[in-house]
């Protein structure tokens, strides 16, 4: 069911021409601080980019993803929503800090998760937290997880307090600057990516 | 406007780590009055009770010990420090504070707070997930109330209001309503945003500790079109007034010790601050308003050069200072502390010809 190391990544210039941007929400919550920090991104990102957004929340996946130990285990949906992420053209990577590190189902998403499905994929981290002692978590956690994979992690990975919300409202005007910069530097890999695919395509139809 | 200054308390009921003596609620309501009738006779500008349901306080209806101050008191405003609005009815409030401005002929004042203690959610049957919204629906119900008489009003947290009549108004027409801030940059946005008077509280840090709050704040109210240099911006932090720099240490240390073990936990215990990390928070750059008179003074004239404030509370008496001392203390607070900082701030800002 994985994808084939011998299959090319797909292009990001899909038919409508629109980036497949999906979202793995690492929070338990309906209502949480993480989306509240990543659908700032997205809607920066909606303004550099054309973009469709799928989102995946793996605390609604249900006790049979919970359970399961091997991809073969999964329901169909759940194999639509690993294949969603592994063919992603960005995939956010966003998770709310419990125990010190990304929450057990996020990170029980990513086990299920082709060992070569991501690699030299472009990857955002963000992560929410209780206070800004835990925003290393994202560079003593989140990264080394995406190393493994072999993904292109953004240089730039965002990073919020409690205390930047009111509810799930982002109000600190540092984290919107932050958001900023770090989509400046997926929007220009993205770009790139396109120009380097379209050349291709360039090539094939000559 | 001058620089004000006043003093607030929790009304502890805190067992005396010296004498071991435990004070009774029945004599701690009455040494607040007490406090507040002296802050009273030498001329400080503000008396506040904060709110905390615990039975080592007795302030768990501030807007009660309020009342009876009015009836002691002539000059003085007087303020909740804070009203936790998200576990009020914003309509009773403001009918508390409408009374107690008539009592007092204009002189109270609500400010409203998130609530830095989470007791009173379960009392009054509110649930903490919705922490966020409750104060930002309860604050707009408030201000809405203030602002016109009758209402029609509907929100998510209680039953609409159609054309009511919420009486009484107040004494002058209106109240203050300054919102509480503990430091988090998002408070303090939503604060600007509405472009009310901010009331910072600082426990303990360097002096410095709230300059992006407070640039947050301006920068928040002037983005949603408010004049942010003429917002008030008031700071609460702990103090004392000794009459020496060293008899001031020595006499609020115990008690501030014993205070913050009783309400600072950690592993589930209660810790302890230690000596030497109680006179570093007495040095000129950090935060804690203790020491002489003079020490004092400038304390305060550096909150005011750095956050270009309107007004300073000094909570006094917390861990259940002994009524003596914290009677002293207001007395040099009135009469030596007060009179210099607010000559030297106008002089400062100019407003003496004003």
């Amino acid at each position: 069911m994985s994808t084939p190391l011998t299959e090319l990544p797909p292009s990001v210039v899909s038919d409508d021409a629109a980036l497949r941007v999906v979202v793995v929400n690492g929070s338990p919550h309906d209502k949480s601080k993480t989306m509240g920090l990543v659908d700032v991104a997205l809607d920066a990102l909606s303004t550099m980019l054309p973009t469709t957004v799928h989102r995946i929340d793996v605390y609604r996946l249900g006790p049979e993803f919970a359970t399961a130990t091997k991809r073969e285990d999964v329901a169909p949906d759940v194999e639509t929503e690993l294949l969603a992420a592994e063919t992603a053209d960005l995939l956010i990577a966003a998770t709310p800090v419990y125990r010190g590190s990304y929450t057990g189902l996020f990170k029980h998403f990513f086990d299920l998760v082709d060992q070569y499905a991501l690699a030299n994929k472009l990857v955002l981290l963000a992560a929410t937290g209780g206070g800004d002692h835990h925003a290393l978590a994202l560079e003593h956690a989140l990264r080394p997880l995406f190393g493994f994979f072999q993904a292109m992690t953004a240089p730039v990975a965002v990073f919020a307090s409690a205390g930047d919300f009111d509810g799930t409202t982002l109000l600190n005007p540092r984290v919107y600057g932050r958001i900023e910069m770090a989509l400046a530097d997926v929007a220009g890999l993205l770009a790139q990516r396109v120009h380097a695919s379209s050349a291709q395509e360039q090539v094939h139809h000559d | 406007m001058s620089f004000e200054i006043g003093i607030m308390t929790f009304g502890e009921v805190t067992r005396d780590p010296i004498s071991g003596e435990l004070s009774s609620p029945r004599q701690r309501v009455r040494e607040t009055i007490e406090q507040a009738q002296l802050a009273d006779q030498v001329g400080l500008d503000v008396f506040g009770v904060g709110e905390h349901h615990r039975g080592d306080f007795v302030g768990s209806a501030p807007t009660i010990l309020l009342a009876a101050a009015a009836q002691a008191t002539h000059d003085i405003r007087l303020t909740s420090s804070v009203t936790v609005l998200s576990s009020e009815d914003p309509v009773r409030v403001w009918e508390q504070f409408a009374s107690i401005d008539l009592l007092s002929a204009g002189r109270a004042e609500i400010i409203a707070g998130r609530g830095s203690y989470t007791e009173s959610f379960p009392l009054f049957g509110y649930d903490l997930t919705d922490y966020a919204d409750l104060f930002r629906e309860k604050l707009d119900l408030l201000l809405q109330i203030r602002e016109r008489n009758p209402l029609t009003w509907s929100g998510r947290f209680r039953a609409p209001l159609v054309n009511a009549d919420i009486a009484p108004r107040a004494d002058g027409g209106t109240i203050p309503i300054w919102v509480g801030v503990g430091g988090s940059p998002a408070s303090a946005i939503s604060t600007g945003r509405l472009g009310l008077p901010m009331a910072l509280a600082l426990l303990l840090g360097p002096i410095t500790f709230h300059e992006q709050t407070v640039e947050l704040y301006r920068a928040a109210a002037e983005q949603a079109g408010h004049d942010a240099a003429q917002l008030p911006i008031s700071i609460n932090t702990h103090g004392y007034v000794g009459r020496t720099s060293q008899k001031a240490r020595d006499e609020m240390y115990p008690y501030f010790a014993q205070g913050m073990a009783d309400n600072n936990h950690q592993r589930g215990a209660g810790m302890r601050i230690p000596r030497a990390a109680f006179d570093a928070q007495a040095t000129p750059r950090s935060g804690l308003l203790v020491g002489s008179t003079q020490e004092i003074i400038d304390k305060l004239l550096t909150y005011h050069d750095l956050y270009g404030l309107e007004r300073a509370i000094i909570q006094m008496g917390f861990g259940g200072m002994p009524q003596k001392l914290h009677l002293e203390a207001i007395e040099r607070l009135g009469t030596e502390v007060a009179p210099v900082v607010r000559r030297e701030v106008e002089l400062r800002t100019g407003r003496a010809a004003a």
